[in-house]
């Protein structure tokens, strides 16, 4: 028994993995959601910026379809807040590979919000430069992006006629994959032109991103998808993210099951190693 | 013909099996978003192929998304690089001035010398441009990142110690930081008083590795749900519980 646990094809834990993700989403249960702090701190910031008259907010999308299934429902649910608050939003994005996933959150929560293109929101599209297109936007806007995503001239746009550089905006949120908030939005963006800035990021880079929020460079931090259902528990709209908790959460189990496994069954065999040599020593 | 062929043509007939079925019923729309969602249900069926071991089908996928995300990433940095900031204002639009015009060509020029590379005889052209390059990001980047990473993250660091639970995070931290500077400074041996901080720091490593291993899991677990729910919701239309 031991040596079959000991040799145990990876292929039946994918089974198991696979069943943990599969059955929890057809279920009907859940898990309660608790908001943390980080997050918590970017809801604030949005129900601060909408108490002011115009208040306006750039979210930078910076990612692609890699790390949609995490950031996809944090956009959405971002979005569906700042769409029913009247902000103001005008979009970019640094990742070339974004621009499609910007676009479609972008228009699903202004259609179910009833908000309009060119007035209560516009998507400026992709400029390559990373650090270089952050400081552009620092000094100025329009010169970094003459015209949106479909041609038409920033200046036409209501949501962008009076923008003329980052400090107008009362907040930023970039959504990222990669490095884009640590490596190119703290120093080039939010230390130099002094604006609140916070980051929603996929999991795997939350734990980079947290003495930026010690030391105050992030207001705020939503991490994966936990960190999208926590958003969709604030607003009250649960959504992908939330739904997401179950297999999440049934599936770590599964994961911390396989593990305590292992460990016992290494123990296990290599106590019986032990017993076998000392044995054969005796005789 | 081995079991895996089998399998794997059972499995390529019974998916176009399936999709006859959910097309004949209604259940996915007979247009491009229906083929769409048929075209991303087999790619992803055919990347998850890979967890029962390599084969032909994977490697078809792999090839296609490679080829895919090449091209798409290659239009959005024509239209938002070379076109949008350079072709369309020097030669389609007139109402820029010509001062602007010629400006803009003087990093059109910088960046076309780095496609110098490719000739041996040429290829010292392009060190004006990487000299260009190397010295303004050194410029920008140097001050930038001395302020953001070392800068703001030794004042939170120091901060004054207090009987609360800020002030015991605040304990943490300072001596998680001391420790594992400490580990990490190899002029003195790692012995005595040295080498029992130093012990500290690779607890505190430990902490950080496990708890950084356990957001990798999370993150990994999150796009095996993004796709499963794509699969059961949108391909297969079965309504998933909120």
């Amino acid at each position: 028994m031991i040596e079959r646990l000991m040799n145990l094809d990876r292929r039946i834990i994918f089974l198991f993995v696979f069943a943990g993700v599969a059955v929890p989403l057809l279920m009907d249960f859940s898990f309660p959601i608790k908001p943390t702090d980080n997050v918590r701190a970017v809801y604030q910031q949005i129900e601060h910026v909408a108490a002011q008259k115009d208040g306006k907010v750039l979210i930078s999308f910076s990612y692609g379809g890699g790390a949609a299934a995490e950031l996809q429902p944090m956009a959405r649910a971002l979005l569906r807040h700042l769409f029913a608050r009247e902000v103001e939003i005008v979009a970019i994005s640094l990742w070339p590979d974004a621009v499609g996933l910007a676009q479609a959150a972008l228009k699903g929560m202004a259609d179910e919000a009833g908000r309009k293109y060119g007035t209560d929101y516009a998507l400026m599209g992709f400029k390559p430069g990373n650090s270089v297109v952050i400081l552009g936007m620092g000094q100025d806007f329009r010169g970094t992006f003459p015209t949106d995503n479909f041609g038409a001239s920033t200046d036409t746009l209501a949501v962008t006629a009076n923008v003329q550089s980052l400090a107008d905006f009362d907040f930023v949120i970039d959504l990222a994959a990669g490095e884009s908030i640590d490596h190119f939005w703290i120093p080039y963006g939010q230390e130099r032109f002094k604006f609140p800035l916070a980051g929603g990021c996929t999991a795997v880079m939350a734990p980079d991103l947290f003495p930026f929020i010690q030391s105050g460079q992030l207001i705020g931090m939503i991490g994966g998808l936990a960190g999208a259902a926590e958003y969709e528990t604030l607003i009250g709209h649960a959504d992908k993210a939330t739904s997401g908790m179950r297999p999440q959460s049934v599936t770590h189990i599964i994961i911390i099951a396989f593990i305590v496994l292992a460990n016992v069954t290494f123990f296990l065999s290599r106590r019986r190693s032990a017993n076998t040599t000392s044995h054969q020593d005796l005789a | 013909m081995s079991r895996d062929r089998y399998l794997f043509g059972g499995l390529i007939l019974a998916f176009v099996a399936l999709n006859g079925v959910l097309l004949g019923s209604g259940r996915l729309p007979v247009n491009w978003t229906g083929f769409g969602i048929i075209v991303a249900a087999g790619l992803t069926l055919l990347l998850y192929s890979f967890l029962y071991k390599d084969n032909p089908l994977f490697k078809f996928a792999e090839h296609i998304y490679v080829g895919t995300a090449a091209a798409y990433v290659f239009g959005q940095y024509w239209f938002g690089g070379l076109f949008g900031m350079v072709i369309e204002p020097v030669f389609m639009k007139e109402d820029i001035q010509a001062y602007d015009k010629w400006l803009l060509l003087i990093p059109t020029l910088l960046g076309a010398l780095m496609l110098t590379r490719f000739s041996r005889r040429w290829a010292w052209v392009s060190r004006i441009s990487f000299a260009f390059y190397v010295g303004v990001g050194a410029g920008l980047t140097i001050p930038r990142y001395i302020s953001s990473f070392v800068l703001q993250q030794i004042e939170p660091t120091l901060r004054p110690l207090s009987l609360t639970m800020e002030g015991f995070d605040v304990l943490v931290i300072l001596v998680g930081v001391v420790s594992v500077l400490v580990y990490f400074f190899f002029s003195v041996e790692h012995t005595g008083v040295v080498g029992g901080v130093s012990k500290v720091g690779i607890y505190f490593l430990m902490v950080a590795f496990g708890a950084s291993f356990g957001y990798t899991i999370m993150a990994r677990l999150s796009l095996l749900i993004g796709r499963v729910s794509f699969l059961l919701e949108e391909w297969l239309r079965i309504p998933l519980t909120l």
